[in-house]
């Protein structure tokens, strides 16, 4: 029983991690690049809503406002620190999306100062008991908004037009273009949803973890080794090795010490990249030369 | 080229301001930003009151010559390298009375040997970390310009410890996060289970990172273990994921731990599930007797606030410069080696807001850390939160401090 529950609580975790490595993983798919201050922007998302809060937005409001200030947020790395660098085939994003991370970093810690701050939510944090096992509404909330948000997202690059334009950008950019689509406004469509996702991600865990300037600082290596570890095409591939990495990390600090925490994610990560470079879920890609 | 030179020259003037012959200049240090702030700012804040009343008054009777403090404030950030910076700094001022502050043992630890270095007089305050002081009774120092003042952890533990047992618990979980502080308070708890004749049985002994938000792993195998409270140390908000953890999983058992539950940050996240949660306090926010009462309203209408972030830290930084003030009186000198020798010598009681102090430190002895330590055990209580405010969790200990006042 209590191996059920270390589960679930980790498996919890898990799921956030999973959603953050999401981001990386719709801007990966369009334009082969990252943004590596998508942690700051479910820091920045989750203290932007906070702000609506106390404005007296009421919750159900404050979530569409905060997702859309994530989009913007999005949008606007897209523009500063990625564009310019893919049209000239470079890798300046890299430095580039880094730099407006701390650019954000900074901001937060002078808009809204450093401390760690409660987030309120409506959703109850008293505990239910389902077959023994202890789990809160607010980590219920958790589970269906990160399925709801990459269901939807899924379904979107599936289903809709857009979305398929999308799917066609990830899979060949310069054959896509030839049919007419614009790469670059996939991309930034691309950079949008990415920032929608890690809004969702600051608005979901937010009441768990508090919300600080360095909330998300731990959270984005472990999202960084899923993604790296699920492979960086996989959607659904994150939401597996999400949860598996939750558990594990739980387990761990259960079964060996909660010195050795960290231990399994690192050692997942190397193996992963010495077996399967591509990740586990990941296509082995054809390169010509 | 010129413009560097003229930019360098008005940089220069702007960060050395002609100190005045006729100002007692100590420094203020702590960390005003960051987890840790609640306390250093609360410190900061409450050591400027006293500073603000005594200027008020015209400063201090120097010689026969009234003197105001001057004070320079600076932010360690609660890091280990900024500690040893400021350090630096502060020790190369020539004309420095003494030093206020630290809340972080890291901090305590990086920078106070630059000061003792040059015989700069020290108060610590609030940092209770065991370490900072131990380390020049370790070293055999024999000459020490490091005073504290503050509840160590020696006594916070035993406390601790004490209140474990007195609540006829057998078996305890211990929890402790990976910082200097967490450790040293994790070895004291277990120092104190010992002295105290082993009474208590350790189930779990758990760390935590800063940062950590998910500790059920830890609390289950307290739980597990049939923990009947879990002692912690560590700072604000990753006691509050401990508590918050606590109640999901069902563990309806008291936390007991460092005076840093009283933090806001640990109150403000852990929300309800914080009530009840037990720790030694040096001063509890509630007007018991008029000194307390004037402290607190003072201290309210100053920085606009109905509730002191850290009322153990504003009491105490508003004490330890009426300490201060006493020995520069004593001193009848700005001299800060002057300073020290009083400090170990005060003949006139001070009257603070925590306690009235007399003769609070003597002449260090390597041997007993004691020397340079102010509080005791009398002037500790245990606090515990309720409704979201730290009260006198035993209602003997508040009808003491009132008598003690009134004596």
């Amino acid at each position: 029983m209590i191996t059920a529950q270390i589960v679930v609580s980790g498996a919890l975790m898990g799921l956030v991690y999973a959603l953050v490595a999401y981001g990386f993983q719709l801007t990966y798919a369009t334009s082969k690049s990252i943004n590596f201050g998508q942690g700051e922007l479910v820091m920045l998302s989750a203290f932007f809503s906070l702000t609506l809060l106390d404005w007296g937005v009421p919750y159900w409001l404050m979530v569409p406002g905060g997702l859309l200030f994530g989009v913007l947020l999005g949008l606007f790395v897209e523009r500063a620190a990625v564009r310019l660098a893919l049209e000239q085939k470079s890798e300046g994003w890299i430095l580039l999306t880094i730099i407006v991370g701390l650019l954000g970093f900074s901001a937060a810690e002078n808009i809204w100062g450093r401390d760690d701050r409660p987030f309120p939510t409506p959703i109850s944090s008293d505990a239910l008991h389902i077959f023994g096992v202890s789990i809160t509404p607010v980590e219920i909330s958790v589970a269906i908004g990160v399925f709801a948000l990459m269901g939807l997202i899924e379904l979107f690059k599936r289903k809709t037009l857009l979305g398929k334009a999308f799917e066609a950008v990830s899979a060949d950019r310069e054959a896509a273009e030839l049919m007419g689509i614009s790469a670059t406004r996939t991309v930034m469509l691309s950079y949008g949803l990415s920032g929608l996702v890690a809004a969702m991600a600051g608005i979901l865990v937010s009441p768990i973890t508090t919300v600080g300037p360095t909330m998300a600082s731990a959270l984005i290596l472990k999202a960084f080794s899923v993604a790296v570890v699920a492979g960086l095409d996989s959607g659904f591939g994150v939401v597996i090795v999400g949860i598996f990495l939750g558990a594990l990390e739980s387990l761990t600090s259960f079964y060996i010490g909660s010195g050795w925490r960290e231990a399994p994610g690192l050692i997942l990560l190397i193996l992963a990249l010495a077996a399967r470079p591509n990740g586990v879920f990941g296509k082995a890609g054809i390169r010509k030369v | 080229m010129k413009k560097i030179w003229v930019v360098l020259l008005m940089t220069g003037m702007l960060i050395s301001p002609a100190w005045g012959a006729d100002t007692i200049k100590i420094a203020i240090t702590g960390p005003f930003t960051g987890g840790s702030a609640p306390m250093g700012a609360s410190m900061r804040d409450g050591a400027m009151l006293a500073v603000t009343e005594i200027n008020a008054a015209g400063g201090v009777d120097v010689n026969g010559h009234k003197m105001p403090f001057e004070v320079i404030e600076r932010d360690d950030e609660a890091k280990n390298e900024r500690g040893a910076l400021i350090g630096q700094e502060l020790a190369s001022m020539k004309d420095l009375s003494g030093v206020i502050g630290s809340v972080n043992t890291g901090v305590v630890l990086a920078g106070d040997k630059y000061l003792q270095e040059k015989g700069i007089t020290k108060i610590i305050t609030p940092a209770a970390g065991s370490a900072s002081m131990t380390q020049w009774s370790k070293a055999g120092v024999k000459d020490l310009s490091i005073f504290r003042f503050a509840a160590d952890d020696a006594i916070q533990s035993a406390m601790v410890v004490e209140e474990a047992m007195r609540r006829g618990y057998t078996k305890v979980g211990l929890l402790f996060d990976s910082t200097n502080y967490g450790v040293s308070g994790r070895d004291d708890l277990m120092n104190q289970i010992k002295t105290q004749g082993n009474k208590l049985q350790v189930v779990a002994t758990e760390k935590f990172n800063i940062g950590d938000k998910d500790m059920t792993a830890q609390l289950l195998r307290a739980k597990a273990g049939g923990a009947q409270a879990i002692l912690i140390w560590g700072i604000g908000p990753e006691m509050a994921a401990v508590s918050n953890g606590m109640a999901k999983i069902g563990m309806k058992v008291p936390l007991i731990g460092g005076w840093t539950l009283c933090m806001s940050n640990y109150i403000d996240n852990a929300g309800k599930n914080g009530d009840g949660t037990l720790m030694p306090q040096t001063f509890i926010e509630d007007p018991i007797t008029p000194k307390a009462k004037a402290f607190i309203e003072a201290y309210h209408n100053a920085y606009h606030v109905t509730r002191i972030p850290s009322p153990v830290s504003a009491a105490q930084g508003y004490d330890a410069v009426y300490i201060f003030a006493a020995a520069v009186k004593q001193a009848k000198s700005t001299d800060t080696h002057k300073i020290k020798a009083a400090l170990e010598d005060l003949q006139e009681p001070v009257k603070g807001v925590i306690a009235t102090w007399n003769h609070p430190y003597s002449k260090w002895n390597p041997a007993d850390e004691q020397t340079h330590e102010a509080f005791r055990r009398a002037q500790v209580v245990m606090g515990v939160i309720k409704d979201g405010r730290v009260e006198f969790a035993n209602e003997s200990d508040r009808k003491q401090f009132i008598e003690n006042a009134a004596k």
